[in-house]
């Protein structure tokens, strides 16, 4: 691969409106930051300007380590990716296992107004990827094994829209996956019930509905203008507020708000909290001993500790198979913040 | 004097015609006419190009095929067997051209099969290994003339009950248990080793062409392709197996077709099907022809003397080009027709449907189906397990509107349906084939395949490896 194509590769999301960081994008959510500081928030133009654009944010420590995760992170992905398994692969396998039931027949809805089913695929492609991210993202922080990688995420001090990236190159696997399988199962359901009407209603190639929640501002989650909504659409959408308390170190805030675009899954799922009125939070894991430090902490660490956990489990369960212990369960330890 | 004056014709003959047929760079763009290499040669040919018993061949198949669906449900069954077996057998007679016929400006020069060749039949250049693919474990030649009988006793050549077509049936078996399987298992294969049929020695006594020369002419007849084929696109062979494409038939501008040189035939109308429509990203009718005239002029090089064995080898090479793409076409539409009746079997499903008629279009396009893939297993190549696997998933017969399907034959030869399959399983069989024919055949045009609107989409959803996450 050629030096520049690398280079290219690097600042391809910037150009690419399937990625949340492209310019429209960030140009978008910069106007909103505006608005909402001058005209909700009454500050001054020049304050605004002064807030939005933080030397303290956007230099400090914690910005430039996600800086160098997002190229470091890119670098990977340009070798792993070409080896995830795609969710044509898992479309695939489901559409013909679909054959093997017979309550529904390959084309059973056709017929239907193709408008319809159009309306249907994007809103059910755009539910289902939602929902599948609120389960993966609660499992990484219940599940001790999936925690040791996602605090690199929450290690972030201050938020930037690049600290979207500073994941750790498991995680992003995970979620390639978690994208894969919804993609997979809603594109396979649908084709074989509704046959070639299937579509996707589109704006600039991307899904309607995942385009209107980045021109809505999605790059402001991951920033210090804690934008929020009114109480009642709270409950529907995921407010930037609610995501930057989903960072907080405070206690209360714990395990809420797990959610991506929509606020129903945290809500239904009782994780839901509201944004709080001229909330002060601090990010980051401050008050966690084991939170990675240094940049290699953020890509070796994780590694030692799934050993640590699975060396305390294997020790655990040797004590318990000479001992009837009455400790929980080996299940039990894994929600380490309950 | 007379004889002098046929020398001196021949010497202009032997110049002019292979100019004719050669550019100035050396590469013929028409298969034929190739001069007379033969040494020692005194007849009056300067072309030594020879297949018209194949074009003869494939007239008789297009001809039994119409007949197969002439059928009036039995009491015509005896004339018509009769009729069919003498295009199957061969005739004494000189018979009619039923297929194919002038149809508007397309004017054809021939009306009976003497006017092209005599005394040809299918039957004996028909393949004769064993035929699993079907019922009653019979042989290539015995299952043509069960599907012969069958034919006469039925009403326009279809077996509701059954779900057969007897017409697709008998065409698409014979354009590979025939033609397929001499070209690439006989004339293509054992007819190229130095013992047989030598270039220094003619075919027959007295012909002009050498043993090379005409084992690789009837190689090339059998593929069905017009002689100027090099010079057409996809889309115009099509049109003139259609019989819509007078212009780019009547290569002399004679305002005749000749089916012994300028008529597309089942194998290169089949090439040319698959590259102008799927994917478009194949070139089966021109990859082929230009090996058959490469392979032509190779030969011609060798001006009457033993091919060498690097002459042989080269020879070779061009025809396992040939084999491999036709075989690929062979596959190409087991895998179209797979594709159609997939499609037919939920339109049959659909409310308001009308059954009947969707149900004997599905009948056409299975019988094309199982036509092809016996077609596949007429070759040279033992196809082993994936034969196996194609003739477990096609099965004998497709899932009829009762949900049974034929399983054997009883010993009094009826088809016995004893089995039931519901048909969401039968069309997940059908993509089985569809897989089966990219994993084992590699094909590429793939029309109506089933899965392409799932790929498309997922391409429209894009790449998700860099999913963000939150």
């Amino acid at each position: 691969m050629e030096i520049t194509e690398i280079f290219n590769s690097f600042l391809s999301d910037f150009i690419d409106p399937k990625k949340r960081i492209f310019m429209g994008y960030l140009f978008l959510s910069l106007a909103i930051a505006y608005l909402w500081l001058v005209v909700i928030r009454k500050n001054s133009l020049r304050s605004a300007h002064f807030q939005i654009f933080n030397r303290k944010v956007f230099f400090s420590k914690s910005a430039q380590v996600d800086y160098k995760i997002f190229f470091i992170n890119r670098a990977f992905s340009l070798f792993i990716s070409p080896l995830l398994i795609t969710q044509i692969a898992i479309a695939t396998v489901i559409y013909y296992t679909l054959h093997r039931q017979n309550i529904f027949h390959s084309g059973q809805f056709s017929g239907i107004n193709q408008a319809l089913v159009i309306t249907l695929f994007s809103m059910a492609m755009f539910a289902v990827d939602d929902f599948t991210k609120y389960f993966v993202h609660r499992w990484m922080h219940n599940w001790s094994l999936l925690w040791a990688f996602h605090k690199v995420h929450h290690s972030a001090e201050t938020m930037t829209p690049i600290t979207v990236y500073r994941v750790h190159p498991a995680e992003g696997i995970l979620f390639g996956l978690r994208s894969a399988v919804s993609q997979g199962i809603v594109l396979s359901i649908f084709i074989f019930l509704f046959g070639n009407a299937v579509d996707l209603y589109t704006i600039v190639g991307v899904n309607i509905l995942v385009f209107f929640f980045h021109m809505t501002g999605s790059n402001l989650r991951h920033s210090h203008i804690n934008i929020r909504y009114w109480k009642w659409l709270e409950y529907i959408f995921i407010s930037p507020a609610q995501h930057q308390l989903h960072h907080s170190i405070a206690e209360e805030h714990y395990d809420k708000n797990f959610g991506a675009a929509l606020a129903v899954w945290d809500w239904l799922f009782g994780s839901l909290h509201l944004s709080e009125s001229d909330q002060e939070i601090t990010y980051g894991l401050t008050q966690d001993p084991t939170a990675p430090k240094s940049l290699s902490d953020m890509y070796f660490g994780p590694f030692g500790d799934t050993l640590n956990i699975v060396a305390k489990y294997l020790t655990r369960s040797k004590k318990n198979l000479f001992s009837s212990s009455t400790e929980k369960p080996f299940e039990a330890r894994f929600w380490p913040r309950n | 004097m007379f004889k002098s004056m046929l020398k001196f014709s021949t010497i202009i003959g032997a110049t002019i015609l292979p100019l004719s047929a050669v550019h100035a760079g050396g590469h013929a763009t028409t298969y034929g006419p190739f001069p007379v290499t033969l040494q020692n040669y005194s007849g009056d040919k300067g072309n030594s190009v020879s297949y018209s018993g194949q074009i003869a061949r494939h007239v008789l198949h297009d001809s039994l095929k119409i007949l197969a669906g002439r059928g009036d449900g039995g009491s015509n069954s005896a004339t018509l067997k009769a009729e069919m077996l003498a295009y199957f057998l061969g005739s004494d007679k000189n018979k009619a051209i039923l297929a194919p016929l002038t149809k508007d400006d397309f004017v054809i020069m021939q009306g009976t099969l003497n006017e092209i060749s005599s005394d040809k039949n299918i039957e004996g250049k028909f393949y004769n290994g064993a035929m699993l693919a079907w019922p009653g474990s019979m042989k290539g030649r015995e299952v043509a003339m069960h599907m012969i009988d069958r034919a006469s006793v039925a009403s326009k050549g279809f077996d509701g009950d059954n779900g057969y077509d007897w017409a697709q049936l008998i065409s698409k078996f014979t354009m590979g248990a025939m033609a397929y399987s001499q070209a690439v298992d006989n004339y293509l294969d054992e007819k190229l080793e130095a013992d047989t049929k030598p270039n220094n020695k003619p075919y027959k006594d007295g012909t002009a062409y050498t043993g090379k020369e005409h084992v690789w002419d009837e190689g090339f007849g059998y593929f069905g392709a017009a002689a100027h084929t090099l010079a057409l696109t996809a889309d115009q062979a099509f049109g003139i197996a259609k019989r819509k494409d007078m212009a780019s038939a009547d290569a002399n501008g004679d305002g005749l077709v000749d089916l012994k040189s300028e008529m597309v035939f089942g194998p290169a109308y089949y090439a040319a099907a698959f590259d102008r429509s799927g994917s478009k990203s194949t070139s089966y009718l021109n990859t082929i022809m230009q090996s058959y005239v490469d392979g032509r002029m190779l030969i011609s090089s060798a001006n009457g003397a033993v091919l060498t064995d690097a002459q042989r080898s080269s020879l070779k090479a061009h025809a396992a080009v040939i084999e491999s793409n036709w075989e690929k076409v062979l596959a190409e539409a087991v895998f179209k027709y797979a594709g159609s009746a997939y499609k037919d079997i939920s339109k049959m499903q659909a409310d308001g449907a009308d059954v009947a008629k969707v149900y004997r279009g599905y009948v056409k396009h299975w019988g094309e189906l199982k036509g092809f893939s016996m077609a596949l297993q007429s070759g040279r190549n033992n196809l082993g397990e994936t034969a196996g696997t194609m003739n477990d998933l096609i099965l004998f017969g497709p899932v009829t509107l009762d949900n049974s399907y034929v399983t054997g034959i009883t010993p009094s030869g009826d088809f016995k349906r004893d089995k039931r399959m519901t048909w969401n399983d039968y069309q997940l069989q059908l993509l089985q084939v569809q897989q089966l024919m990219v994993d084992k055949f590699s094909v590429s045009s793939r029309v109506n395949d089933q899965l392409a609107d799932l790929g498309a989409l997922a391409e429209k959803l894009g790449a998700q490896s860099n999913a963000e996450t939150d």
